[in-house]
């Protein structure tokens, strides 16, 4: 076998070799490449304005891996993960502004990243516990529990309760210089840039290797037919619980994330807009690849920024319609859901794959 | 006591607006097996469209009219252009398409009206409450009580006696015997999604007779979920009795718990029931218990 170049075929002897996160040096090579652009190249040519909007293409990706492993990995159809972004995103803040931190840790800086971790834990618990129901209820019931965990959580227990806390009213704003790792403060695009980047790489590792362990396999057993999966000795409540924990968990990493970007934050950030919004991105980007999630947040992200850029110069001619486009966003991403899976069910990992394919093949193409 | 029978026929009545939504909703589930996400924004089109009639100087009842009309086009265009290809498709998808329509209709409705709060003026029904007994209701309640009841029973009779009803009904019971046996299939989902259309306009107008039209009123059209949940899926009956549960367990919270988790109780009660109702009975009241194999 070749180490530079894919064979055309199936030449794997063992399982190590199988599963490798490399298989060629060729591949090795393309992702140091990638990394290259990302770490050093995308910043370089990247004004703020950019910066901010791959900023926001992080944070999709992140609340998109978590959505992208319930209904794309294990089956399960959820339609409330933005309440588990705010648990994340609430958390971490009330954490940060209430916790009586020793000043020590303050000094040190480890305020935030531990806050984060905590958010995450709490977020996937609160996943958890929604995902209860998971265990007798299937397919549309499923889907309506989802939706009552996103109204319960953001719309009430936010809203009505947690907002309270401290008697700030609607929304929680961060002081400058609150969010900081270690000696870096995190006060502009660029630094939230890396850190996106860095949380990013981290968690699509953690779910490819999730995937590739005996969780992910039994994950994916259970989306394929869950009584088959049973059958075979699969714990079934117990992995769909522990999907749900993951989901949970990377939602409340985005949110944790995302409270860096946002001065403020208030139940308007997460609401169910952006659950369907995150099943939408996994739709047209694929369901069951993590090339999905990350492909659907550059599509999706990006073509809205453009026709927003688009819409500007138009605004003066027709002042009405920088008003509107909100709406005209609105209506434009329903009719690109259903765009995509009418025409393109298969969504754009297809496509990628497709592509892969060709060149692999090339130039032979049987 | 006065307190609890008046939550009580509130709850009712505004309970029959959406059974008679939920029966829109049951409809096309079975005829096409389509789960339908956009309802809510479906009640918000056609409670847009008659009061832009009624403001036009239309009355009101002729501007119902004209909504169910224009719904029933609607429903059919939309069953045409989006769901038509979709049949056989996974469960996934059909949801998604759904969900795509309902941002497309909420865009749309705001591009068109806006998002401010619009009422129907003059008001269609007078303020003054009316007596019953002991009992003082809103005359809007009353009266889309009374629509409602009246919509069900022509629905209903629709189903039972006429030709097409009872081909919509042969085909939600099996679709291969009715189609063997010449129903049209595509006539069957076209008039489901005209049907459930023309339920969500009327539902959305009483809607928004009661508080004033803006966006919120589509989320009460998915209170309508809860209801059909409760109901079962695929049955009937259970649309209407899950409509008019949902209302007096909404009215029930507003009434009596409000005082002790102050806030949005009203709207968020149908949707903790249902996800407890749903851990005890995973498929409704009358819904079907599907046994499932390898």
């Amino acid at each position: 076998m070749s180490t530079t170049w894919l064979p055309c075929g199936d030449y794997h002897q063992n399982y190590q070799q199988d599963h490798a996160w490399f298989q060629t040096k060729f591949i090795k090579g393309k992702m140091i490449l990638l990394f290259l652009i990302l770490f050093i190249g995308l910043p370089l040519i990247s004004d703020s304005y950019m910066l901010s909007v791959w900023n926001i293409v992080g944070f999709t990706i992140l609340g998109a891996l978590g959505v992208q492993l319930l209904i794309g990995f294990c089956g399960q159809l959820t339609l409330g993960h933005a309440a588990f972004i705010a648990v994340g995103a609430y958390t971490s803040t009330l954490l940060i502004l209430e916790f009586p931190w020793p000043q020590f840790m303050l000094d040190w800086g480890i305020a935030y990243p531990i806050s984060i971790i905590i958010a995450a834990v709490v977020a996937g618990i609160w996943s958890v516990l929604f995902g209860l129901p998971s265990a007798r209820v299937k397919g549309f019931y499923l889907i309506l529990t989802t939706m009552a965990a996103q109204f319960i959580t953001v719309d009430f227990v936010l809203t009505q309760y947690v907002s309270q806390i401290g008697g700030r009213g609607q929304a929680f704003s961060l002081p400058p210089g609150t969010i900081k790792y270690g000696p870096w403060v995190i006060d502009n695009e660029i630094k939230i840039y890396y850190m996106m980047l860095v949380l990013v790489i981290l968690c699509t590792v953690l779910m490819a290797n999730l995937l590739r362990s005996r969780a992910g396999r039994a994950w994916i057993a259970i989306r394929d037919n869950d009584i088959s999966a049973e059958v075979m000795g699969i714990n079934v409540v117990k992995y769909k619980l522990l999907a749900f924990f993951v989901a949970g968990f990377l939602g409340g990493i985005a949110g944790a994330f995302w409270i860096s970007s946002l001065a403020a934050i208030s139940p308007e950030h997460f609401p169910w807009f952006l659950s369907l919004w995150l099943v939408g991105v996994i739709l047209i980007g694929g369901v069951g690849s993590i090339h999905g999630a990350i492909f659907g947040s550059i599509f999706m992200v990006v073509i809205m920024e453009a026709l927003q850029l688009a819409v500007m110069p138009l605004a003066d001619t027709f002042p009405k319609l920088l008003m509107d486009f909100l709406f005209i966003k609105e209506a434009a991403f329903g009719l690109a859901i259903c765009a995509f899976m009418i025409f393109e069910p298969n969504g754009l990992a297809y496509r990628w794959w497709q592509i892969k394919n060709y060149f692999n093949l090339w130039p032979f193409s049987y | 006591m006065d307190l609890f029978l008046m939550t009580a026929v509130t709850g009712l009545m505004v309970g029959s607006i959406y059974a008679l939504v939920a029966l829109g909703w049951v409809l096309i589930y079975k005829c096409s097996g389509v789960l339908n996400l956009a309802m809510g924004e479906m009640t918000l089109i056609g409670a847009y469209i008659s009061l832009s009639f009624y403001s036009m100087g239309v009355p009101f009842l002729l501007s119902l009219l004209f909504s169910l009309i224009i719904g029933f086009v609607l429903g059919i265009l939309t069953e045409r252009i989006f769901l038509d290809k979709l049949i056989g498709k996974p469960v996934l998808t059909v949801i998604m398409v759904t969900v795509g329509l309902s941002f497309f209709f909420k865009g749309t409705v705001e591009l068109i009206w806006g998002t401010d709060t619009r009422v129907f003026t003059p008001p269609v029904f007078s303020l003054e409450p009316i007596r019953l007994g002991p009992l003082y209701i809103g005359e809007v309640y009353l009266w889309s009580f009374v629509a409602a009841i009246i919509l069900l029973i022509i629905f209903v009779s629709f189903f039972k006696y006429t030709r097409w009803g009872l081909a919509m009904q042969a085909t939600a019971d099996d679709e291969m015997a009715a189609l063997s046996l010449g129903v049209s299939a595509r006539f069957v989902y076209a008039a489901a999604w005209a049907i459930a259309f023309m339920a969500a306009g009327v539902g959305g107008t009483m809607l928004g007779n009661i508080n004033g039209l803006n966006i919120s009123v589509g989320y009460l059209g998915l209170l309508v979920l809860p209801a059909v949940v409760l109901g079962g899926l695929n049955s009937v009956p259970g649309a209407i009795v899950g409509g008019l549960i949902i209302g007096l367990l909404q009215n029930f919270s507003g009434a009596y718990l409000d005082r002790y988790f102050p806030g949005g109780i009203k709207e968020i009660a149908p949707f903790v029931f249902m996800v407890v109702f749903l851990l005890f009975k995973p498929h409704g009241l009358w819904g079907w218990e599907r046994i499932e194999r390898v």
